[in-house]
């Protein structure tokens, strides 16, 4: 019972004990990690090695995951099998080699020879996954249970491993598609790249050309506003010599319209026909060899107009830079109005010229001198007559201004001459005047000068003509000088004006008499006396006695009223040649002299000359009245004039400083004077030359400063016979 | 007052004498007379010899300036009014050059204006013709002090 007892007791620990390793055996998979087959054999090796407390266990298995086939062995620490762990599993790999046929039964145990009973146990039904097998020293391994626990076993771990298997081969093919697919996005991603590159490139394509569709179209718009615009014609041509561009001014200009003409051939519309074979031939040899004669110049031509008529045209004709046949455009102008204008400018040139020629002839030829001076009288140009009388070139005159040559008494009154004729006052002007010639000598010229009007093109500018007169001048002069001598020696011996003149005449010999006389004096009182000396000197002074008296005769002749020629005589002209005698001493006292001499003024019957020197008596003392006035102008005027009673008045009125009119009285006087070198004689000489003549002579002081002197004489009779002055 | 003018005579003769030997008086006189009168070319100096002075005659400026006799002479009687160079132009010409040679004008124009004016040019006198002796040896006087 006991035995019985004891041995259902075993029974049931054995019983449990294989639930226990059954059930540790199922809970395996828990442990085992599905991606690690070489995990899932460890852990059986381990678990079986320790359950079945075996001498060793060594599995072989075709691993999912390193797709080769592995091997592990698992040693007891108390095998006796004193063999190392690489011979076992070398002795059980070619065990397995040489009983491959797993299906069949395995083979008999090599190791029983060492006491340890091997087991194989197949892993799947074939062994196609491996092969586990288990080594014992127990001679009845395996019993019941462990075969049980070692099916159970290799089952669970050919599950596992077969699983792993699949997972593996599930991860690879999930590894596969993985990779398929990231190979696939990258392929998509890198056609997605180059699509969008391509989509940038289209765009930019797209904008370049909408860009350059818009540039052609500005372009094309451009060229038509331009061609419509433009004021030349503009036309060009094919290869063929067709039309294909006309614009607006062409149609203005030549007549045809746009649309009629493109299409058409250029030669047989606007080239006129004379030069439609020479138009030809050269088209022909530029298309054929490149030479032109017209290409890229400006020619003149003529084109044919739509109504027949032929105009004369500038014409330039380019090619158009383009690919293929040559294409042509001509810009054509019509001078027709240039053409008219030149024509017209030529004929002015020439008439210009002619003039110019004509007018620069008369100034190189002329015989007096042409000089033209600026406003400010700077000389622009003067002809060789100019030239010459001056001594300068005309380059050196252009450096100077005629007031710079004029001579000094002269610049005043030129300017105010000058100004005057800008100021449009006068229109002309005439003077006569001494110029400094380039060697320094005075040359006189009569000059006449007008004011020449500005022109568009040229400002105003004087012209003087001048005439050398220096010739006239000295002969002037001269006469001048012989007239003042005769005139001087005239005075000197009648009129008396210059007395000094008359006390030297007289005093000259009284001296030669006093000292003539002292001397004789002397000679007498001399011891022994001198009688020869005083004879000589007595001699000389009855002499120089008789020239004394010879002095007083003359003087009494001035006197005298025996030398009276009468003649029928002009006044005026009298007067004109006393005038005309004094102006340069009148000139030399600042007198303005102003000649107001009737016209038609009766014949009187007189001695010229007398009553000539009456004239310049009363002339000369009115400008020495007038020598010390300086606040004022010294006027005189002298004026004739018809008198009542059949008379002719001369009246000499002055500025000077006249006289008192209780003096008056005795102005006439003989030896009055109011003169410092007078000797008080020419009034009354003049006075007695007038009454001679049955005239009057008179003086009156002015309302203002100065005096007047007149005289009055009568006019000529018709019978002068009976005229006897002298009475 | 003739023994007055004697003694005046007998000093200027003196002083004449003494100044100028014999050889030298035949060219260069004392005196020397410049008028373009020929009355008084000949009256003068007969008159100067009278006085006791050796003289001579020159019928204008120029002569008198040509011949030389401007360093040697002692007194100049000069014309005031000539034809050709004047009197006072000679006595300007002759001051110029630094001659200080007493001068006494003598002229026939009865103005009295001429005196102030002949004095200003630094004349010893002014003499108008016609003129006493005494007037002149008075001047002549006067002349060879200042001499």
């Amino acid at each position: 019972m006991d035995l019985q007892e004891k041995d259902s007791a075993g029974e049931i620990t054995r019983l449990q004990r294989c639930i226990n390793d059954l059930i540790s055996l199922l809970a395996l998979p828990a442990v085992w990690s599905v991606n690690e087959p070489k995990q899932i054999v460890h852990t059986l090796l381990d678990a079986l090695l320790r359950m079945l407390k075996l001498d060793f266990v060594f599995a072989r298995w075709e691993d999912p995951v390193a797709k080769a086939s592995l091997e592990l062995l698992r040693v007891a620490d108390s095998c006796k099998l004193k063999l190392p762990p690489q011979d076992i599993g070398g002795m059980l790999s070619n065990w397995l080699e040489r009983d491959r046929d797993v299906s069949r039964p395995p083979a008999p145990n090599r190791f029983e020879a060492e006491g340890i009973s091997i087991f194989p146990v197949r892993l799947d039904v074939h062994g196609e996954i491996g092969m586990i097998v288990v080594g014992s020293e127990r001679a009845d391994f395996p019993n019941l249970t462990e075969s049980l626990l070692l099916s159970v076993a290799a089952n669970e771990a050919s599950i596992g491993l077969r699983e792993a298997k699949l997972l593996s081969e599930q991860k690879r093919i999930a590894d596969e598609l993985d990779q398929r697919v990231e190979q696939r996005t990258r392929e998509l991603a890198e056609r997605n790249e180059e699509l969008k590159r391509e989509i940038v490139e289209r765009e930019l394509m797209a904008e370049r050309l909408r860009q350059e569709e818009s540039r052609l179209t500005q372009s094309e718009l451009h060229k038509s506003a331009i061609l419509n615009a433009a004021l030349d014609c503009v036309v060009a041509m094919n290869h063929e010599g067709r039309i294909t561009e006309f614009n607006p001014a062409a149609e203005r200009t030549l007549g045809y319209l746009r649309a009629d003409v493109l299409g058409q051939r250029l030669v047989d519309l606007i080239v006129p026909p004379s030069l439609r074979q020479k138009h030809r031939e050269g088209f022909g040899r530029y298309l054929a060899t490149g030479e032109s004669h017209v290409l890229g110049r400006r020619l003149e031509m003529t084109a044919l107009c739509s109504d027949g008529r032929e105009i004369p045209v500038e014409i330039a004709i380019t090619r158009i830079p383009q690919d293929g046949p040559p294409a042509f455009t001509g810009y054509l102008r019509d001078i027709t109005e240039r053409k008219r204008n030149e024509d017209a400018l030529h004929l002015a040139h020439a008439q210009i010229l002619r003039s110019e020629e004509r007018w620069r002839s008369v100034f190189e030829n002329s015989a007096v001198g042409v000089a033209l001076t600026d406003l400010n009288g700077r000389f622009i140009a003067a002809n060789p007559v100019y030239q010459k009388m001056l001594g300068y070139t005309e380059e050196e005159l252009q450096h100077l201004s005629f007031l710079d040559i004029t001579q000094e008494e002269f610049v005043e009154p030129s300017r105010t001459l000058v100004t005057e004729l800008l100021e449009g006052k006068r229109q002309q002007y005439q003077i006569e005047k001494a110029y400094r010639r380039k060697d320094g000598k005075t040359v006189w010229v009569r000059n006449n000068v007008s004011l020449v009007p500005g022109t568009e093109l040229a400002a105003r500018f004087l012209m003087a003509l001048s005439e050398d007169i220096t010739e006239h001048k000295l002969s002037e002069e001269a006469l001048a000088n012989a007239r003042s001598e005769l005139s001087k020696v005239a005075r000197i011996t009648s009129l008396g004006v210059l007395t000094a003149s008359i006390a030297h005449e007289i005093n000259q010999p009284l001296s030669g008499i006093v000292t003539n006389a002292s001397t004789c004096l002397r000679m007498l009182s001399g011891d022994p006396p001198n009688l020869e000396g005083a004879r000589e000197t007595a001699r000389r002074t009855i002499r120089d006695g008789n020239r004394a008296s010879d002095v007083v005769t003359r003087l009494r002749t001035l006197y005298g009223r025996k030398d009276i020629l009468p003649e029928a005589m002009d006044l005026n002209e009298a007067a004109r040649e006393v005038i005309s005698l004094s102006l340069t001493e009148l000139q030399r006292n600042r007198v303005v002299l102003r000649a107001d001499l009737a016209h038609n003024l009766p014949l009187i019957d007189g001695d010229r000359i007398q009553l000539q020197q009456v004239i310049l008596n009363l002339l000369r003392n009115a400008s020495d009245a007038m020598s010390t006035v300086d606040n004022r102008p010294r006027e005189l005027l002298i004026r004739t004039q018809r008198d009542d009673g059949n008379q002719v008045r001369l009246t000499m009125r002055d500025a000077g400083i006249g006289f008192a009119p209780e003096t008056a009285a005795n102005l006439f006087d003989a030896f009055y004077t109011t003169k410092n070198d007078g000797m008080g004689i020419g009034l009354s000489v003049s006075r007695s030359i007038v009454e001679a003549h049955r005239g009057r002579l008179w003086a009156a002081p002015n309302d203002g400063p100065g005096a007047t002197f007149s005289f009055t004489v009568p006019c000529a009779t018709t019978s002068v016979s009976g005229f006897q002055p002298g009475q | 007052m003739i023994n007055r003018m004697g003694w005046v005579v007998e000093t200027v003769a003196t002083v004449a004498k003494r100044g100028l030997g014999e050889s030298e008086m035949v060219d260069c006189p004392a005196v020397a007379v410049v008028d373009d009168d020929e009355s008084v070319r000949e009256s003068l100096p007969d008159l100067l010899k009278e006085l006791g002075f050796t003289a001579r005659a020159f019928s204008s400026a120029e002569e008198f300036l040509v011949s030389g006799c401007i360093d040697q002479i002692r007194c100049l009687i000069l014309d005031i009014t000539m034809p050709g160079m004047t009197g006072l132009e000679l006595e300007s010409r002759l001051r110029l050059q630094g001659h200080l040679t007493p001068i006494i004008f003598i002229t026939s124009r009865g103005n009295e204006s001429a005196r102030p004016k002949a004095l200003e040019h630094g004349a010893v006198e002014c003499l108008f013709k016609p003129f006493s002796d005494t007037a002149l040896l008075a001047a002549l006087n006067l002349a060879l002090q200042r001499n």
